[in-house]
């Protein structure tokens, strides 16, 4: 059903901000405040304003929570770092530490759909499209743009599963007990991993560098974790980490043995320095392959696959192993991040603290889900298939259709559709 | 275990030593009587050798009391100097004479040190179980000093990590531990209550800065081309370059900001990893892809410009600006103003 646009269809800013003040009247007082509260530093996205409130602090829940309900706040941060004077500017705050955190946002992840959930809007009119934005408007003629980014069920899937490999590693790594990691979904595109502990905080930029290097499996030398060829008199001999060590050893070890059992000849020809030929001898001597690694730390002393493409798989095994962590929130000591039950304002959902043996079963597209209550009839300017709750919606274009308010809220925060009267 | 006075000689950090050295009750006016002579010689020489050799002598044959007690002299001469190059200098050349005394030690006495002067969370492991490792450290205590040894192996992603517990070999440990000494030993130094001292004992130290001005000046010949005039340098660069010729730690950023600056100015990339190299943990072949590759030899070709004073004062490198800095907003521009100024 194609419709034209009447005059009694109206954007819907102001719609979104009164449903936003309904939940902060109604929720406001069930939002925790993190520990340590006093000492930390909050900040707050307007409606109307750009940029961002900061450098408030609280002396008390309420004085947040009776804030919150005034402002109404499109977004809630607080600083993951405890200072002496939180609301002071940043050079006088008085740092005392920081909360270890990471944050997986499926922004920076290779996913194939990446290209199709993304879509442009005019910022003069209403009009929207899918992928590259054009260089002018053929409505209005105007040229500036804005991009938007769809939620994506595969991307949040993606998120999901690096987050729980995150969580491997803290956890068998690093050593931190689960019940101290928690884990949140932030309403949009993606989680972070936040960890307190006493002895975390006073850790510094370098020290948190090597730890998000650790993750990243950055300036890994595979030969200080045991590569290394031995030549005897009867042929050469590879000897590498044990699938069943621990840390990085054993995850390079099961990275190169998931290669070796799952990729085709094709994909092993697509590893950086493997030619043809080399792969598929490697595809054809993988019985013989497997065979040595079942005893112990030899990987193999099959004639032309010497240590030089053993470290190409290896790269790749790092490559596969590794955790697509965003470098920069991890080392940033004084960053802020969302707060758990707050509204996040590009979708209208929550975020949502988990425990970090929960994340598995965890569905953000239905227990994010902040309005849950009634429908409405909207304008669709343009929208992919999407889901929000239980039900698969879309695509639209151009079209009245009637939504739950979940999900009509959610193409509101999208600027993707228009409230009718 | 550790309360010989053999251990506090060698150990003058020790809590223990400390405690012996401060139940003497010594002033520092009875130092200039003769009978402390020998100490005050002793201290100066742990002085001198810092300053030449880079490393202090592990001297007992004049007695662990002459030994122990020549330390916290030397500490009030350095601290009275007040001299930055000189500070880190000392400090440096004692940790790594605990460094070597420590590689002969059996592991509890590394795990005692560890453990209760510096409170580390270190376990031994037991023999043949783990080998060829002989501790597991915590992670946290690892990464205190560990980042600042800029070479691949000490990386945390090339150790073995488990269950928060990083496994190390000796050498290892007792590099780790030497590195906090140095830290311990330089903030001894910097925290030292200022004493009057007499006549006799200033002689001594005039003596000291005359070798201090001596061995500065070699480096400046040395290390400096003509065409770069290190005078007009401004306050950030002039402390990185002193961290960097005592051989201190300097941050990604630090080492990048210094890196970009000289080479912009005019120094070449030989002459900048001569000067990268004497430091004990840097790796040649690494110092010299980092330096070229800021340099625009390697990778994209860019040439890199150092950060404006805005970002240096974020990262906290700018030590507070002089009256030249109010007027620029990067230390390039000062560093051209300044000859300006200078060829005036
Ligand atoms: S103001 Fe700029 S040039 Fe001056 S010391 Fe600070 S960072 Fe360096
Ligand atoms: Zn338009
Ligand atoms: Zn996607």
């Amino acid at each position: 059903m194609r419709i034209k646009r009447v005059k009694a269809m109206k954007n819907p800013q102001e719609f979104i901000v009164q449903k936003f003040t309904e939940y902060y009247r109604d929720n406001a007082n069930i939002i925790p405040l993190p520990t340590s509260y006093k000492n930390r530093e909050f900040g707050f996205i307007l409606f109307d304003k750009g940029g961002m409130l900061r450098h408030k602090a609280f002396v008390e829940p309420r004085f947040f929570r009776d804030f919150i309900k005034s402002i109404t706040p499109s977004d809630v941060y607080h600083s993951a770092a405890y200072y002496k004077q939180p609301s002071r500017e940043m050079g006088k705050k008085g740092w005392i530490g920081a909360d270890l955190i990471f944050d997986i946002d499926f922004d920076h992840l290779r996913t194939p759909c990446k290209v199709e959930h993304e879509y442009w809007t005019c910022e003069r009119c209403d009009q929207v499209g899918v992928g590259k934005h054009p260089s002018v408007c053929s409505q209005c003629g105007g040229s500036k743009f804005k991009m938007v980014a769809w939620l994506c069920e595969t991307c949040l899937e993606t998120a999901k599963s690096e987050a729980l490999k995150l969580i491997d590693f803290l956890i068998n790594d690093f050593g931190f007990p689960p019940h101290d990691i928690e884990v949140c979904f932030s309403g949009h595109r993606g989680y972070h991993i936040h960890i307190e502990r006493e002895e975390i905080r006073q850790l510094d930029q370098d020290a948190r560098k090597e730890i998000v290097d650790y993750v990243l499996g950055t300036g890994l030398k595979v030969s200080l974790h045991g590569l290394m060829e031995v030549r005897r008199r009867t042929g050469h001999k590879v000897i590498g980490p044990d699938l069943n060590s621990p840390g990085w050893g054993g995850k390079i070890a099961k990275g190169v043995y998931d290669i070796l059992v799952t990729y085709n000849i094709q994909q092993l020809n697509e590893i950086n320095g493997i030619s043809k030929n080399m792969a598929s001898l490697i595809y054809s001597q993988r019985d013989k392959i497997f065979k040595t690694w079942n005893n112990g730390n030899s990987w193999g002393s099959i004639k032309g696959i010497g240590i030089k493409t053993w470290e190409k798989l290896v790269e790749t095994s790092v490559d596969n192993q590794s955790v697509n962590i965003d470098t920069v929130v991890t080392i940033d000591i004084h960053r802020l991040i969302r707060m758990p039950l707050t509204l996040h304002g590009k979708t209208g959902l929550k975020v949502i603290s988990i425990p970090s043996k929960s994340l598995e079963r965890f569905d953000p597209l239905r227990e994010a889900v902040a309005f849950s209550k009634g429908t409405l009839k909207v304008y669709v300017l343009a929208a992919h298939r999407f889901r929000i709750g239980e039900d698969i919606y879309g695509p639209y274009r151009r079209e009245i259709v009637k939504l739950p308010m979940a999900a009509a809220i959610y193409l509101f925060c999208k600027r993707a559709a228009l409230l009718t009267d | 275990m550790l309360v010989s006075k053999e251990d506090f000689a060698k150990y003058p950090f020790l809590i223990g030593a400390v405690e012996y050295v401060k139940n003497l009750d010594l002033k520092t006016d009875e130092l200039s009587q003769p009978e402390f002579s020998a100490v005050v010689t002793r201290a100066e020489t742990r002085i001198e050798e810092a300053l030449i050799d880079g490393i202090t002598k592990w001297e007992s044959r004049r007695g662990y009391e002459i030994e122990l007690l020549s330390y916290p002299v030397a500490v009030i001469f350095v601290s009275n100097i007040d001299d930055n190059y000189l500070k880190k200098r000392y400090s440096l050349a004692e940790a790594k004479r605990i460094q070597s005394l420590l590689k002969e030690e059996v592991d509890e006495k590394l795990i005692e040190i560890a453990i209760s002067v510096f409170g580390w969370n270190v376990k031994n492991l037991p023999l043949e179980v783990y080998q060829p490792f002989d501790f597991s450290l915590s992670f946290i205590d690892y990464l205190r000093n560990a980042p600042s040894f800029h070479d691949y192996r000490w990386k945390l992603v090339n150790k073995r990590l488990i269950n928060g517990e990083v496994f190390l070999q000796k050498d290892e440990f007792s590099r780790l531990i030497s590195e906090e000494v140095r830290k311990y030993i330089e903030k001894t130094i910097n925290t030292s209550p200022k004493v009057e001292l007499n006549p006799l004992l200033l002689q001594r130290i005039e003596h000291i800065k005359q070798r201090l001005n001596l061995r500065k000046e070699r480096i400046r010949i040395k290390d400096q081309p003509q065409n770069i005039i290190s005078a007009a340098y401004p306050p950030c660069i002039k402390n990185l370059y002193d961290f960097l010729i005592s051989g201190q730690h300097i941050s990604h950023v630090g080492r990048f900001t210094l890196t970009s600056f000289l080479l912009n100015v005019g120094m070449k990339v030989d002459k900048l990893i001569e000067l990268y190299t004497p430091i004990s943990d840097f790796n040649q072949r690494l110092t010299r892809y980092q330096v070229e590759h800021i340099a625009g030899v390697r990778g994209s070709g860019t040439k890199y410009t150092p950060p404006s004073c805005e970002t240096l004062k974020t990262h906290r490198l700018c030590p507070g600006p002089d009256d030249l800095c109010t007027r620029i907003k990067h230390p390039l521009a000062y560093y051209r103003r300044k000859i300006r100024m200078i060829r005036k």
